[in-house]
């Protein structure tokens, strides 16, 4: 790392720093309601004490097996359905229209349905996630099949190239690169989809724990889970990031 | 080698190129020059069997593997390192890939390549990735090597060195051309012979000159051989002719 970029971490930390002493004097000294906006040290005492008895693992597990699952299925189904209407016209009629509707809609007011057909068990929680990736991919996958530069398809057929070539040297790289594009939205749907799906109706999870929470009006609570859910997310983010980079080190 | 005749070529019900004759001979270097929409670029693709003629006949001796071919605006592989993208012909030849890379690291070498072999496209110049096409199709070891304004896109100076360095291979290898081209002092510097081609619709080849310049060519010597500024001069009035028959005509 250089200088420039260590400065420029300390500054923003500097800056984090004086904006959570401010809030937390300001709510020592009762001039925001600790009731609506508990300090940062209570915050945080909510957030060990949560680790402490352990039973937070749960919840993670329960949000992170959701979020995983439906990713990695939305993902598979997604990329699947995107080839075939890319590559079957018939296919691609069909899909085209039906996946623009469901693009256009916010899927997310799935969710109550979801729970009325596969309970409130971890199955709805995945189909909700499961819905917001697979169009998400749908589209990442068909419109890198379908928009791949036709002078690098029309270079290797001249080189000799045939269809098996095309595929590997040229179709497969350039939709990899719009799939791994897609791949940190896709992180953030993947626990939008859990979370909330379980806000809707669930016995466990993140999103369970920020609806008690809710409805106790425990804002300390609240405040530790919605930090923690971004710290996931966070590093999901930067793991997300550095597949891509690795994988599409070329660009 | 290549022989062409009476071709006639049409989008549209108008053919842009009607009755066209050309001959490759062994060895050669053939440019076609011509007014934008004279339908070269249309004849170099209905030679590669991109585009179907309307009328006449493309002979070619050679297979589809002799040929080389190279446009404009033709692209590498942006996922791809110089070196697989030019062993990347080779191995659609079924070349084992440690061959392959090997021959591939030869042809950057002999283009002025060495040690770049690990960029990517995004590496490298403009310039440097046109080598590297160049090395792409070389390494193929065609027998004669169709072009489309390759170098068009280059800066003077970078497009002078590779042209250059292209002829001295092509010499060298004794692989004919066919370049298509719309600049006149390009097409005399480096060719045997260059065709006019009218301007379109119905376009026609209208001139066949030879140019007697000696081989092996340096491109800026060429231009101070004595019968290069006759020969240049003739080419613009006929090819100025062209132009201005069909603005009276239109």
């Amino acid at each position: 790392m250089n200088t420039a970029t260590t400065r420029l971490a300390a500054r923003r930390l500097i800056v984090l720093g004086i904006l959570l002493s401010l809030w937390e004097v300001l709510a020592r000294f009762g001039l925001l309601n600790p009731f609506y906006v508990p300090p940062p040290s209570k915050v945080a005492a909510t957030l060990f004490a949560l680790f402490a008895d352990g039973e937070i693992w749960t919840h993670i597990e329960a949000t992170f097996g959701a979020a995983l699952l439906g990713l990695t299925l939305g993902v598979i189904v997604g990329a699947i359905l995107g080839v075939a209407a890319a590559l079957l016209p018939l296919v691609g009629e069909i899909l085209d229209p039906t996946m623009t509707v469901l693009n256009a809609v916010p899927r997310i007011i799935l969710a109550p349905l979801f729970v009325i057909w596969f309970g409130i068990g971890i199955a709805s929680k995945v189909a909700v996630t499961f819905v917001l990736i697979a169009v998400l991919f749908f589209f990442a996958v068909y419109a890198g099949i379908k928009e791949v530069d036709q002078r690098l398809v029309e270079r290797v057929k001249t080189l000799g190239g045939g269809r098996a070539v095309l595929l590997r040297e040229v179709y497969l790289p350039a939709v990899t690169a719009w799939a791994l594009s897609n791949l940190k939205i896709a992180v953030g749907f993947a626990f939008t989809g859990a979370v909330v799906g379980e806000f809707v109706a669930s016995s466990r999870g993140l999103g369970y724990l920020l609806s008690f929470a809710q409805s106790t009006y425990n804002a300390s609570l609240t405040l530790a889970l919605l930090l923690l859910i971004m710290v996931f997310v966070f590093v999901l983010f930067a793991l997300a990031g550095r597949v891509e980079n690795r994988l599409l080190r070329w660009r | 080698m290549l022989d062409v005749s009476g071709l006639t070529l049409s989008y549209g019900a108008e053919p842009v190129l009607e009755g066209a004759d050309l001959r490759v001979d062994a060895g050669q270097f053939v440019s076609l020059v011509g007014p934008s929409g004279s339908g070269k670029s249309s004849l170099l693709r209905a030679i590669i069997g991109l585009q179907r003629p309307n009328a006449g006949t493309v002979t070619c001796d050679l297979g589809r593997g002799d040929l080389g071919i190279l446009f404009q605006d033709d692209a590498l592989l942006p996922w791809r390192t110089a070196l697989e993208n030019v062993a990347l012909g080779l191995r659609i030849r079924g070349k084992p890939r440690p061959r392959a890379h090997d021959e591939a690291e030869a042809w950057l070498g002999r283009l002025g390549l060495t040690g770049f072999g690990e960029r990517f496209p995004r590496a490298l110049s403009g310039g440097q990735r046109k080598r590297v096409a160049l090395a792409q199709v070389l390494a193929l070891r065609p027998r004669l090597l169709l072009m489309d304004e390759p170098f068009a896109a280059l800066d003077a100076i970078v497009r002078h060195r590779i042209t250059q360095d292209l002829l001295d291979l092509v010499e060298g290898e004794r692989i004919s051309v066919l370049l298509v081209t719309h600049d006149l002092e390009e097409a005399l510097v480096l060719s045997d012979i260059v065709y006019l081609l009218g301007q379109g619709p119905r376009a026609r080849i209208r001139q066949r000159y030879a140019v007697p310049i000696s081989r092996p060519r340096d491109i800026m010597k060429a231009r101070t051989n004595p019968s290069f500024a006759p020969l240049l001069e003739r080419l613009w009035q006929d090819l100025s002719a062209e132009v201005d028959l069909i603005r009276r005509v239109a």
